[in-house]
């Protein structure tokens, strides 16, 4: 009689079962409805997913991680002969530059203080290292070690020593989540620093370069023409560093940003002033 | 007792769920077809459970990879939950009919439910995410069914004999 009991006990009605079901796909319904809102319970499986399962994907997938940078190490040990020679060369033409920018930047402070002008520096809030990155498959985004404890906020801007790298879009108390200017979804104000030119940009898609996705007035910035963040979306700072037109077409053109965004360790996040 | 031998027998595949999620979350810069290969892995080992497997827990299953997928590589809730449990209600209307195929059969609509679904996932990203649809991308997940679908066919019949 006892196993009998046993197993009628583990079974749950079939009345019981179809509840469960309905109930998973109702909520499943719901939480695809409003997964782009800002609900309390998609914050909180946004949170649950980036501090408790981040760090468990993270050990399972340490073999094949560990594996990767062996890699890396062995391909950087065998280019090092060669690097060391563009190095060397790279140096002596730094060296050039770093004494006329030293002459531009006394030259600029003297202008500034003439004009009476105010700096629009940025205000440094954190530098993070990044955690993980999901920008194989489909969307390009990057995790941080830092997050809203730290002062970081929605929309701050990520930048690294090359320039702008993306945009935060979501935080939680350790944990900050940055979209890549590579990616389709995100849009960039920019402006030619030769012309003044105003574009939108966006990610090609190929994780590698942007396009643009509307020009003001038509006017086609040249190639090799440098851009920047023009600060109208309010949602960049102004003058931050994005790229470099490569192809021009008729209606729209090609960018190649500064970034390498395939090695990146540390992001700086700012705001403006 | 049947509910422990029940989960004997398919823990070996929910270790493998465990595993290619995870690793297919994880970019790895210099091999992103490891990333690739374990999310065509993860989508196998799904089907394969949901064919041979199936249990109501797999709801819930299906539930918590759909969300994390969806949030690890989209941001947002959406194309990979919709899918998977599509898949499941799928599964069970078709079910009587799946269960007079032969082997041969099966194996073919195994392949195919494994192809439409990578196709129709990124056509759910187009409509839901706003992605574009990349071709490289589906063509790059397609060569790896057709590479890796006998071995992992091979090992999972192999785990539960």
């Amino acid at each position: 009689m006892a196993p009998k009991f046993q197993i009628k006990a583990f079974q749950i009605s079939r009345l019981v079962k179809n509840f469960i079901i309905f109930s998973i796909v109702t909520l499943s319904f719901l939480l695809v409805f409003f997964s782009k809102s800002d609900l309390y319970l998609i914050h909180g499986i946004k949170n649950i997913s980036s501090s408790v399962i981040i760090p468990i994907t993270k050990v399972i997938s340490a073999p094949i991680n560990t594996f990767s940078n062996f890699v890396d190490e062995y391909n950087q040990f065998r280019s090092l002969k060669f690097e060391n020679k563009i190095l060397q060369e790279e140096i002596i033409r730094l060296k050039k530059w770093q004494t006329l920018a030293i002459q531009n930047s006394r030259e600029n402070n003297v202008l500034k203080k003439l004009l009476n002008a105010t700096d629009n520096n940025l205000i440094l809030i954190k530098t993070a290292s990044l955690i993980n990155r999901n920008d194989t498959i489909y969307s390009k985004l990057i995790n941080l070690n830092a997050g809203y404890e730290d002062k970081i906020k929605k929309n701050m801007s990520a930048i690294n020593e090359r320039g702008l790298v993306g945009k935060v879009i979501d935080t939680t108390s350790n944990n900050s989540r940055v979209i890549l200017l590579t990616d389709p979804n995100l849009s960039i104000s920019v402006k030619s620093i030769s012309d003044g030119i105003f574009s939108l940009l966006t990610g090609k898609g190929d994780g590698k370069h942007l396009v643009s996705s509307f020009v003001k007035e038509n006017k086609m910035p040249r190639l090799g023409d440098i851009l920047v963040t023009s600060g109208t979306a309010q949602i960049f700072p102004v003058d931050l560093l994005v790229g470099k037109v490569i192809k021009v077409e008729k209606n729209r053109f090609f960018v190649l940003p500064f970034v390498d965004f395939e090695n990146i360790d540390y992001v700086q996040i700012v705001t403006s002033k | 007792m049947e509910f422990s031998k029940f989960l004997k027998s398919s823990s070996k595949l929910n270790i493998i769920l465990i595993v290619s999620f995870s690793i297919s979350v994880n970019s790895f810069i210099l091999f992103p077809n490891i990333n690739n290969s374990f999310y065509v892995l993860f989508h196998l080992t799904l089907i394969y459970i949901i064919f041979y497997y199936y249990h109501y827990y797999l709801y819930f299953v299906a539930l918590i990879y759909g969300i994390l997928f969806d949030i690890f590589l989209l941001n947002s809730i959406g194309a990979h939950l919709i899918i998977f449990l599509s898949l499941l209600i799928l599964f069970i209307l078709l079910r009587k009919y799946l269960i007079r195929l032969s082997s041969n059969q099966i194996i073919f609509i195994y392949f195919i439910s494994l192809i439409v679904i990578l196709l129709i996932e990124q056509f759910l990203v187009i409509l839901i995410h706003n992605y574009k649809f990349n071709m490289s991308s589906f063509l790059n997940f397609f060569l790896i069914s057709l590479i890796i679908f006998i071995p992992t066919v091979f090992l999972l019949t192999k785990l539960d004999k």
